[in-house]
């Protein structure tokens, strides 16, 4: 039996009358990502650890956890009483609460920074670290690396994006990762102009299978950097603290002058950090910037208790070790049935890609689809999150729900496997 | 708005839907098939493209250096974009008496098409279901066929066509008609038949949803989310064919 939404199919109906797209952006299916929208839900009525309920209740083991936040599992005791007892003490407050100032000793001592400057999203902090590289250098262009993803803002879109001006676009560079050759062109041919290189700590863009540094390429772009005067930023929104508790430039041997975080800062609480080098503290003072829930006490009671939880349970080594026993477990299956399921990325933010012929993804998504009509909730264009509450066992149910689906998939096209 | 992709529009796509337009409408036919013409088109800074008429069938492509029957001249874009506004007359340099016979006037058979053609894709009311149909079908292929031009000489649109990786992109009305966009050697081309080799589909239910996203009444990503209109295969070409379509209505309005 597989899974049938038709309260969710309802609600989406409601949506879509007093809510453009019904649910817009990433976790909609407006997007086109849920390939069909049929085989998906579109609304959780709970969710606890690394499992979801939807509206029909169906469940799900669920590996987007939220497209990151959730990172400790969700409903969190520890987490959440934290930040029940600071929703009795006060939350957005005339002054901040005192433990901002806890949250950011904590935060700035675990990824060995100096200081640490709170929003709310991961594009809040993204924004801010453009604007700081470029009050502090004076310079005006920003290189970006190809197939980035910095959020929403106009300056991080092309000039085709509805709402973007070709204006926002203008001082913008491309380059591909892994590219030191390139990125030595690029700042050669602008010299003397270039604020900024942003990059995510590797390329974990959508639809393509991701990519690791190089051996010495963040070491290189380091050095490319600094002797251009160029601040280094590093996007860690999705993949800090997942690689690393002390940030995924320290995992990968470098120093980021700025590095931003947000997903799991603090499991599903909404607060963003951008982190620095003391040499740029006094242009993040300068800079007016601010919002008026960027000082809510309750995401950092939270962020304490999330960051300490995943400090005390070895978070990283758990993510390493229960995404190689899925990535193990799928890849042995796939091999049986003669299917070409390539993974890619780190295993805490596993990505799966059947290839096929034509490059087309439709063998992808279909054992995707039904992979999730068995209650696995995977996307066929994103990278996975695997959270601190997943367990052994609901890593092997998983296993055998997509090796279930995979045959299912493979027994469609007796044309392709024999 | 670029007067060049206009005029690209304007040709490959508005006039270009002929080739439906008499393979779907039995009137269109029956006139078509009195003429065996080779038109050129020939607009400075735009498109140079020839119109054939042959045995009951039209097709618009590039001039490829053959003899033609008439060879019309536009001095520019702008010029071409008021001909099809039916403001300004083309220079005709050979074929002056077919000219004049095939296209100079209103009765003139390339008028009557056109006009007809036209007067089909945009009215809103119709005497049938299989004129409203008809129309959808005309919009649909106008729509994919000016996709591509857009791409490829609207400025900002260049910039997603240039994303696109090399393949094929599906588009169809399920059931009803299809057209392929061809992405090769840094170009976008339509093909007005069915994809071979698909790397992206974007597939409408039915003729109503077609017509209701390509009037602008129906939300497209709300008929994603409610499945009647799918999208499947590699997204990151049809992402950026959404880019495209954002600004092609500008240009086919």
């Amino acid at each position: 039996m597989t899974y049938v939404y038709p309260k969710n199919v309802e609600t989406m109906k409601r949506a879509a009358k007093v809510i453009p797209c019904g649910v817009y952006g990433h976790l909609g299916p407006g997007e086109g990502c849920m390939i069909p929208s049929s085989a998906y839900p579109f609304f959780v009525s709970r969710a606890k650890g690394s499992e979801m309920w939807d509206v029909d209740g169906n469940h799900f083991i669920d590996y987007m956890c939220g497209y990151g936040p959730n990172v400790t599992g969700y409903c969190d005791e520890d987490v959440d009483r934290a930040a029940l007892e600071q929703i009795k003490l006060g939350n957005c407050t005339t002054l901040p609460s005192h433990i901002m100032v806890d949250f950011a000793e904590l935060l700035t001592s675990t990824v060995h920074k100096d200081w640490a400057f709170f929003a709310k999203n991961g594009g809040d902090v993204t924004s801010f670290a453009v604007m700081v590289s470029r009050y502090y250098t004076g310079k005006k262009k920003i290189i970006f690396v190809n197939n980035y993803y910095h959020g929403v803002a106009p300056w991080t879109q092309k000039p085709d994006t509805p709402g973007t001006l070709i204006d926002d676009c203008k001082h913008a560079l491309y380059v591909d990762f892994n590219d030191v050759e390139g990125l030595k062109k690029v700042i050669a041919e602008n010299k003397d102009d270039i604020a900024c290189f942003i990059s995510t700590p590797y390329m974990h863009g959508n639809f393509i299978d991701n990519v690791l540094p190089a051996e010495g390429y963040w070491q290189a772009v380091r050095k490319l950097c600094t002797e251009n005067n160029i601040v280094l930023i590093v996007d860690d929104i999705r993949t800090g603290f997942r690689l690393s508790l002390e940030g995924s430039d320290t995992y990968f041997g470098f120093e980021a002058d700025l590095i931003c975080f947000c997903k799991a800062l603090a499991n599903g609480y909404n607060v963003s950090a951008l982190c620095g080098k003391e040499f740029l503290r006094g242009a993040v003072s300068a800079i007016p910037y601010t919002g008026s829930y960027w000082m809510s006490a309750v995401p950092f009671a939270a962020g304490i208790a999330n960051i300490n939880k995943l400090k005390a349970n070895n978070a990283c080594e758990h993510f390493e070790k229960m995404g190689t026993r899925l990535n193990n477990g799928v890849m042995k299956t796939a091999k049986e049935l003669g299917v070409d399921l390539r993974i890619s990325g780190a295993p805490a933010l596993f990505y799966w890609r059947i290839n096929d012929e034509l490059g087309n993804f439709l063998l992808h998504q279909e054992w995707i689809a039904e992979c999730v009509k068995r209650g696995v909730f995977l996307t066929n264009h994103h990278n996975h999150f695997i959270n601190l509450s997943l367990t052994p066992a609901l890593v092997d149910k998983t296993i055998e729900i997509c090796s279930e689906a995979m045959q299912v998939m493979v027994n469609n096209h007796p044309e392709l496997y024999k | 708005m670029s007067a060049k992709a206009q005029a690209f529009v304007n040709f490959y796509a508005a006039i270009g839907t002929l080739e439906k337009f008499v393979e779907l409408d039995p009137q269109a036919k029956e006139i078509a098939k009195s003429y065996n013409l080779t038109i050129r088109f020939d607009v400075g800074g735009g498109p140079d493209g020839l119109l054939i008429f042959k045995d009951g069938t039209v097709q618009a492509i590039p001039y490829d250096g053959r003899r033609v029957d008439i060879h019309l001249i536009c001095p520019t874009p702008e010029k071409f974009n008021d001909v099809v506004d039916g403001k300004a007359m083309p220079l005709p340099v050979k074929g002056l008496f077919k000219t004049l016979k095939f296209m100079g006037s209103k009765t003139a058979p390339f008028s009557v098409l056109t006009d007809r053609m036209g007067a089909l894709m945009r009215q809103k009311e119709f005497k049938d279901q299989a004129e409203k149909d008809l129309s959808t079908k005309l919009k649909f292929y106008a729509m994919v066929a000016g996709l591509a031009q857009v791409a490829n000489h609207d400025p900002i649109a260049q910039y997603a066509m240039k994303r696109i990786v090399d393949g094929e992109i599906s588009i169809e009305i399920l059931g009803e008609c299809a057209a392929t966009l061809i992405k090769k050697d840094g170009q976008l081309t339509c093909v007005r038949q069915p994809s071979q080799k698909g790397r992206a589909f974007m597939q409408f239910t039915t003729l109503e949803i077609a017509a209701g996203v390509i009037d602008g009444k129906l939300d497209a990503m709300s008929c994603i989310s409610d499945g009647s209109l799918i999208t499947k295969g590699h997204m990151l070409m049809l992402d950026n064919v959404n880019k495209i379509l954002n600004i092609l209505p500008k240009y086919l309005s």
